[in-house]
């Protein structure tokens, strides 16, 4: 066997290579960020979310956190708690410091760089989910955080075998198998896995940890092995289009031109505002902006999660709100998703991960959602001309 | 540095418009940031005092007027009533220009009508002195001024300023019982004031700012006077956090009113769900 030739786009790895590979990252001090067994003492925020809730949901037991050891590692096929978004959006992010002298103030600002980083076993709905921030990210100031932390991070993706019923990664433009947002993607295979890097910082990983990976014969993946990664990653992609099919760019218009319909205007008669969907979503990004002083004269200020479906979201100082109650929140929740940012971004703000479904202790079911407006759009379509 | 982290401003004056309202002066310390600060009218910017948090308020002081910035705001929650605490001499953070404009500069040879309820003055009050500093380039300005009392009424010396000009026709008003024994302008809710005034619509624009309510029962007055859609402009004052497009919170329809906005046209507003 030769070593890997990282121009070549395929190679193949065994699991102990792929462990050795990350204790090598985290000998070198690099953070390696991974699927590793739920520990709800250790994050206290994911025991609501770990609990199953719905019946044929599988429970959840596994969540990204950094590596202390690649034991740690879980090659598994469940779907981590929350999503990766607190890594590149941490749920609390400092955005500057201050400190008072009598009437100066002196703003410390705070590093817009990171160290490299490397993201192991990533959902690829999780790291397509980053692709599509970055749009709301960029469109015209640039997010310097947001952006130090995407350029800092590699993220190696697994194909998915779509975990249950709630998965739909297919109906809004991603697939089980996609490396979009990720810099490379192994699929699991007899003995290993097959590595594809699909940029230049997943070739350089690969370059890096050469001695771990033969290039794979077969050029494109027609090997035996390469054969077997594309029937799985077939039927994977079958299971999550069996879930939802949907016409996303019908139900983009239909939403777009019917914002008065009964069908979105009455979607939000279950919700109780809690917000839990927009935590576990990893494309939800809506922030908040505070200032947490820290002792006499100082303090942080900081952004944080946020979500649209808080009265809170909208309210003005007067006491107006706009959105004044759960129906019309609901509905921007549906709208921003797969209207408004589509149409503003060309992508959904959707990757179909399916954790708002599982996590709702109300049963709003997006699947069910979504096949409501695609039925509403497919039967406008029937009657006009 | 990133985007969201403020400037340094020094407070330099501070009015009392109204026992809640009040206006500050700012100037940013940083020298080159000063004179090279620009803006238009109708941006606005995020305003804060360190320990309190961030506000979003539109520059209340016209572009014509160089080396500061005016904010008015009236307090009533955590940022503004830290805000009203601030002195001379203080320091506060600010972060801007923000947002589109009005398009002062196609309205030259129009007649300008300027509409304005309560603390909405304060992002009309910004284009009055920018076309008044520019008074040569435009035709008849009216103003059209209503507050709940005479004591809500803000720049109550601006107002006696703009009265006593004969190139500036204003009608202050206050709501049936807000007046005062001395009052000599008109009673009556701002909607039915200015259907009264009946500013003339031909070769005008019409620049409107208040609660959502006069905003909503005016903008069919306008109508019936004549103005057409896309002659009568608004700043809508939706809630915001960043002011750059980022954080989600002022997303109406296909509008993020801090970066598509916050100044629409009667007929951008009609195209847009009613979530303001």
């Amino acid at each position: 066997m030769t070593s890997a030739d990282p121009t070549r786009g395929t190679y193949f790895i065994t699991e102990d290579d792929l462990r050795a590979l990350t204790g090598e990252l985290l000998g070198a001090g690099t953070e390696v960020i991974a699927p590793v067994a739920l520990d709800v003492c250790a994050s206290p925020s994911a025991i609501a979310s770990s609990a199953c809730l719905r019946p044929g949901v599988k429970p959840i037991d596994i969540e990204y956190r950094a590596l202390e050891s690649a034991a740690q590692l879980n090659l598994g096929s469940g779907l981590p708690v929350l999503s990766l978004k607190q890594y590149f959006l941490p749920e609390y992010e400092a955005l500057c410091c201050w400190r008072q002298h009598g009437t100066e103030i002196e703003i410390e600002a705070v590093p817009t760089e990171f160290a490299p980083r490397v993201v192991l076993a990533a959902k690829p709905c999780d790291s397509a989910a980053l692709a599509v921030v970055d749009k709301v990210m960029n469109w015209d100031y640039a997010d310097e955080l947001w952006n130090g932390r995407r350029e800092a991070t590699t993220i190696v993706n697994l194909a998915c075998p779509v975990v249950d019923e709630s998965c739909f990664c297919t109906a809004v433009g991603t697939a089980p198998d996609d490396a979009k947002g990720a810099d490379a993607l192994l699929t699991p295979v007899e003995g290993g896995f097959l590595m594809e890097a699909t940029t230049d910082k997943g070739r350089a990983l690969v370059e890096a940890h050469a001695a771990r990976f033969t290039a794979e014969e077969g050029a494109g993946g027609a090997g035996a092995r390469g054969r077997q990664a594309a029937e799985e990653r077939a039927a994977a992609r079958a299971r999550a289009a069996a879930n939802l099919e949907i016409d996303a760019a019908s139900v983009r218009d239909w939403i777009d031109t019917h914002f008065e319909d009964p069908l979105l205007a009455a979607l939000g008669v279950r919700c109780n505002g809690c917000g839990a969907c927009s935590s576990v979503c990893p494309t939800c990004h809506c922030f908040d902006i505070v200032d947490e002083e820290e002792g006499i004269g100082k303090g942080t200020r900081r952004r944080c999660w946020d979500t649209c479906q808080a009265p809170t979201f909208t309210l003005h100082a007067s006491g107006h709100n706009p959105r004044d109650s759960q129906n019309p929140r609901y509905r921007q929740r549906i709208n921003h998703k797969f209207a408004i940012y589509p149409l503003k971004f060309g992508e959904v703000l959707c990757t179909g991960c399916g954790r708002c479904t599982r996590v709702c202790h109300a049963g709003q079911d997006l699947v069910e959602i979504l096949q409501a407006i695609d039925i509403a759009a497919r039967r406008r379509e029937a009657v006009s001309p | 540095m990133n985007i969201y982290q403020p400037q340094l401003a020094l407070v330099t004056a501070v009015t009392e418009e109204t026992p809640d309202t009040r206006t500050l002066r700012l100037e940013l310390k940083d020298e080159a940031l000063r004179n090279a600060f620009a803006f238009h009218a109708g941006q606005f910017g995020e305003y804060s005092v360190f320990g309190a948090g961030e506000s979003t308020f539109c520059i209340a002081s016209p572009p014509t007027r160089k080396g500061f910035i005016e904010c008015s705001f009236k307090a009533v929650g955590k940022v503004t009533s830290a805000l009203r605490e601030v002195n001379v001499g203080d320091t506060v953070g600010f972060r801007g220009p923000y947002g589109n404009w009005f398009p002062v500069d196609d309205w030259k040879g129009k007649d300008v009508v300027f509409i304005a309820g309560g603390i909405g003055l304060a992002p009309v009050r910004c284009v009055i002195w920018n076309v008044l500093d520019r008074r040569d380039e435009f035709g008849d300005v009216t103003i059209v001024y209503g507050a709940r009392s005479v004591v809500d009424l803000v720049y109550k010396r601006e107002l006696q300023e703009w009265a006593s000009r004969s190139d500036v026709r204003i009608v202050t008003t206050v709501d049936p019982g807000g007046q005062t024994d001395d009052w000599k302008g008109e009673v009556g809710y701002v909607t039915p004031v200015v259907e009264a005034t009946a500013p003339q619509a031909q070769n005008a624009v019409a620049v409107l700012c208040g609660p959502p309510i006069v905003v909503k029962l005016t903008l069919p007055v306008l109508e019936r006077l004549g103005f057409a859609d896309d002659a009568i402009f608004t700043t809508l004052e939706n809630r915001m956090k960043c002011g750059l497009g980022k954080c989600g919170r002022c997303n109406i329809g296909p509008v993020y009113v801090c970066k598509d906005g916050p100044v629409f046209t009667a007929a951008q507003l009609k195209e847009l769900p009613a979530e303001y």
